[in-house]
């Protein structure tokens, strides 16, 4: 295991541990085999290859703290490749003036490239440190401040030395506007992928539309309202629509959304087709007291009157009103024994303890129930 | 009314529910013919002149625009003609967009043969058919539940009191004749306040609508 907190890679001392040698001796070592032939670099690199990092103590990915600023090692050894360049060209010129400048280039390609390979596969999932751009941005500038620099005192005397200078803009460029290019880049493919998805959809959406809804609407309809068949085919059909037309709708559950999903749930259970028709804008909560007493009355009519149940909400800023109306035998509450609960306590009682009204009363020319849940607000405030 | 023929032309891209809904009608109506396209049925409407068009609001074909294209190209040679929109969508863009060409109600396609054809009496006998659904989304688009309202009869854009309440009972299920016994009104009267209704659905420029027609590139 490589430590987290390390001189350059914290392969010394991960091979110490691991042998149970002292740390200076393995060091000692990697740099007398380094300096006889390379071995010591070599294999230094391989084991920083294929080491694994020690694992995080915590839960926070802990960034791996180096001692050692290779990045702006190599930013100080670009400045200072760049002054001798500049010295070359006013003194001597010839191939001296090559060697910096290309020195010039190799360090400052290293220095961005130790940040962003390096530094930043370390800390891979963390927040990256400050100064992660900084690196970055004094390279390219000093680049590209040589481009202009060089010409200035006489540095281009033949191709060749034209050929770097082109180089070192390039490499200026490149380094300075990548990172930003390369995102703006993935941006354009992800924002492309995304439309032709969205594209796909809604062909997907309007070939459904066109195919199995239409026969989902016919089944219902051949099959008679109150039917096993009819309603296996609406509860298919609900449930396309809702994979259809997914966000599109609010995800946030109001009273009309919670009602349409308890009656789809009571459709499945009773011979019954609810309609919810809901006008304005809910602010009560589906888990509130009208939402409950609301429910109960649905099933109500779904258990005792079954057929076409019709459930109207109105929400405005100072009241809340929910009708639910049946067709079936009907029932007034004098009618109720004592002892059934559902109706008194969980309908009258909840909405009068929650301060509003529910009043039961028979539909329209005796036929069927329904139920008027009302709550006033006090300020427009639920 | 019932005694009085009525014909009609069915428009649907569904060969299936077209039979279906041919053998689901009333004795009383006599379907002419059916069409599964724009061009196909602009061109049969224009031919056969029928009383009622029973119109997909969905349909391939013609310049793209579906039920409301058909409305469009027919309105002029058929001055007699009315459309109802017959949808499995009920979504509020497709409901004023066809209502807005000119269709003169809109049902869905889970209704009964029944209700059909008692839909395609009323529309032939020159009223509007209003479903709960298309009640509830005119309250909503007229800002009725936050106590807009009319002053004035002609006002476009707002419902008067008695429109209110005739479109709260229909969105609570009532039909004409029980929203008649509700309020002491004749079922004559009923029909008018729903037309009236329709009329402003299809001339209002409240944003609401023009918002939503514009979306569909409608107007």
């Amino acid at each position: 295991m490589r430590p987290r907190a390390c001189v350059l890679g914290g392969v010394c001392e991960g091979l110490a541990r691991h042998l149970g040698w002292h740390v200076s001796t393995v060091r000692m070592l990697t740099i007398v085999l380094t300096v006889c032939g390379g071995a010591g670099a070599l294999l230094y690199a391989w084991l920083w290859a294929l080491v694994p990092l020690e694992p995080t103590t915590d839960q926070r990915d802990e960034p791996v703290r180096r001692r050692i600023p290779v990045a702006w090692m190599l930013v100080a050894a670009a400045f200072v490749a760049a002054v001798v360049l500049i010295t070359m060209i006013v003194t001597v010129g010839g191939g001296a003036v090559v060697v910096a400048a290309s020195a010039m280039i190799v360090f400052a390609l290293g220095a961005v490239a130790w940040e962003q390979f390096v530094d930043g596969a370390d800390v891979a999932g963390a927040v990256r440190p400050r100064g992660a751009s900084a690196v970055r941005i004094t390279t390219g500038v000093l680049l590209l401040v040589m481009v202009f620099v060089i010409p200035s005192v006489g540095g281009v005397r033949n191709g060749f030395e034209l050929i770097l200078l082109v180089i070192t803009l390039l490499v200026g460029l490149v380094v300075l506007l990548g990172p930003w290019g390369i995102r703006l880049w993935q941006e354009l493919i992800a924002e492309r992928t995304k439309r032709v998805r969205e594209e796909q959809r809604a062909e997907i959406a309007e070939h459904l539309h066109d195919s199995v809804l239409q026969t989902l609407a016919l089944i219902q309809n051949r099959a008679g309202a109150s039917s096993e068949v009819a309603r296996i085919a609406r509860a298919q059909e609900r449930e396309l629509r809702e994979w259809l037309y997914a966000g599109a709708g609010t995800l946030d559950s109001d009273l009309g959304t919670d009602l349409r999903d308890s009656a789809a749930a009571l459709e499945i259970d009773y011979p019954v087709r609810i309609e919810v028709i809901t006008v304005g804008e809910s602010l009560e909560r589906a888990s509130s007291e009208i939402a409950a007493a609301a429910r109960e009355a649905m099933l109500n009519a779904a258990r005792h009157a079954g057929g076409d149940v019709s459930v109207y909400v109105e929400s405005s800023a100072s009241a809340l009103d929910v009708y639910i109306r049946d067709r079936g035998p009907g029932f007034t509450l004098d009618g109720v024994p004592e002892d059934r609960l559902g109706v008194r306590e969980s309908i009258v009682g909840r909405m009068r303890r929650a301060g509003g009204t529910a009043t039961v009363g028979r539909g329209v020319a005796g036929v069927g129930t329904e139920v008027h849940l009302h709550q006033e607000y006090e300020n427009g405030e639920s | 009314m019932s005694d009085e023929r009525v014909t009609v032309v069915i428009v649907d891209d569904h060969s299936i529910f077209r039979s279906g809904l041919r053998a689901d009608l009333d004795a009383s109506i006599d379907v002419l013919a059916e069409a599964g396209d724009v061009d196909a049925a602009v061109e049969a409407v224009k031919q056969c002149q029928p009383r009622v068009v029973l119109l997909d609001v969905h349909l391939p074909g013609g310049g793209g625009g579906g039920g409301s294209e058909v409305i469009r190209r027919c309105a002029a040679d058929c001055p007699d003609t009315r459309f109802l929109a017959l949808s499995v969508s009920d979504s509020a863009e497709d409901v004023v967009g066809v209502i807005r060409a000119g269709a003169r109600g809109y049902i869905t396609k889970g209704s009964s043969g029944e209700q059909v054809s008692r839909a395609v009496r009323t529309v032939a006998g020159g009223d509007a058919v209003f479903s709960p659904r298309l009640a509830g989304f005119v309250l909503d688009a007229f800002g009725a539940a936050s106590g807009e309202q009319a002053v004035a009869n002609d006002e476009l854009d707002r419902l008067s009191a008695r429109e209110r309440e005739v479109m709260r009972l229909i969105a609570r299920g009532y039909s004409y004749k029980e929203v008649a016994a509700e309020l002491f009104i004749s079922i004559k009267t009923v029909e008018t306040h729903v037309s009236a209704v329709l009329r402003k659905l299809q001339l209002s420029s409240r944003h609401e609508l023009t918002a939503w027609a514009l979306e569909r590139r409608l107007l």
